[in-house]
């Protein structure tokens, strides 16, 4: 039989076992079931594909509240920056001590910005029946610092991915990371705080014995 | 204040979205596979809920697609699932055996009843012109 040998490809069997797939070994064993009543390799590597596809697919959707997150997080300043630009003149950043002043100065903005967008995540958890306030406290922490980890980057590589305004007489310079990458990034920082931030969701465990 | 009350009562937040979970009727591929694994007793694993599938229904499901359905299943404790014994046939994995739990036959019960009241009462379904 065309494409047809004793064994499963084995860069399938690696791929099927580094994918977490849903079915983990008892799905390899029953690929390797069909596979032995006749299937050809062409249709193993198939069910390969549709078997990593699914898991990834359901890992999006295991984490579909940290993506409400990052999509809350990444929509909201378009909406409300105007209304908390203002927020540092308001705490009076010039009467705090340093650091303060000038943590308040350029980040009280966006980290309100930030933990705005948690009780998005709260809602989403609740619904997933996974909220627990040191999660919510854990990724707002963990993005809190991404957001000033990201702040003070962008002032140190500003000679690299910045080039003076042509014409400008001023001596300004703008970015030349596209604003969708400049998103991406805001979005990815989110997702990775909600990732880290919130415990993994489990997954059944079936009994080690038949029932 | 609202939110100090609303974390003392989330807990009931959880009641009643567990009660909402409960009353979900089932999709047209969880109760397939319901069914099937039901008509299989005690030799559901994915191979043969497969095969029954395609031998009923025409339709081929793949592997993985079933294994992420039984999955959501076993989650909402609808089917349990337990690990027989490995066998060389299958390169030394075990088989993942599917029962379907009591809360799985009556979720089966009532998605039909939901859909039986649905199909009775339209002429066209039953042969007759409306």
């Amino acid at each position: 039989m065309i494409g047809k040998t004793s064994n499963p490809p084995k860069p399938a069997l690696w791929l099927l076992r580094h994918a977490r797939s849903s079915g983990g070994d008892a799905l390899t064993g029953d690929l390797i079931e069909r596979f032995h009543e006749g299937q050809t390799r062409g249709w193993f590597w198939r069910q390969v594909v549709i078997a990593v596809a699914v898991s990834i697919l359901a890992g999006i959707r295991r984490r579909g509240p940290h993506f409400c997150y990052a999509i809350a997080g990444t929509v909201m300043p378009v909406f409300l920056w105007a209304s908390v630009r203002g927020l540092p003149s308001a705490l009076h950043w010039w009467v705090l001590t340093w650091p303060w002043s000038q943590l308040v100065l350029e980040l009280s903005a966006t980290a309100l910005m930030a933990l705005a967008a948690l009780p998005v995540l709260a809602a989403g958890l609740a619904v997933t029946r996974a909220f627990r306030w040191s999660s919510l406290v854990l990724t707002g922490a963990i993005n809190l610092t991404l957001i000033t980890f990201a702040h003070y980057m962008q002032d140190f590589l500003r000679p690299w991915i910045t080039r003076p305004i042509p014409g400008d007489l001023t001596y300004g310079r703008e970015s030349i990371i596209p604003p969708v990458i400049q998103i991406l990034i805001f979005f990815c920082s989110f997702l990775i705080a909600a990732w880290l931030g919130c415990r993994p969701p489990q997954r059944p465990a079936p009994n080690a014995k038949p029932a | 204040m609202a939110v100090i009350a609303w974390s003392i009562r989330h807990h009931d937040l959880f009641a009643i979205l567990e009660q909402m979970r409960k009353r979900s009727y089932l999709g047209e591929m969880e109760l397939m596979v319901l069914l099937a694994t039901v008509r299989l007793g005690d030799d559901a694993y994915g191979v043969p809920i497969s095969k029954e599938l395609l031998n009923l229904t025409g339709r081929e499901v793949a592997l993985g697609s079933l294994y992420a359905a039984l999955d959501r299943l076993e989650q909402k404790g609808l089917v349990t699932s337990s690990l027989g014994d490995p066998t060389p046939e299958r390169g030394g994995r075990a088989k993942r055996y599917f029962r379907v739990t009591s809360a799985g036959a009556r979720a089966i019960k009532m998605t039909r009843t939901a859909l039986t009241k649905l199909w009775s009462g339209i002429p066209l379904l039953e042969g007759r012109r409306s």
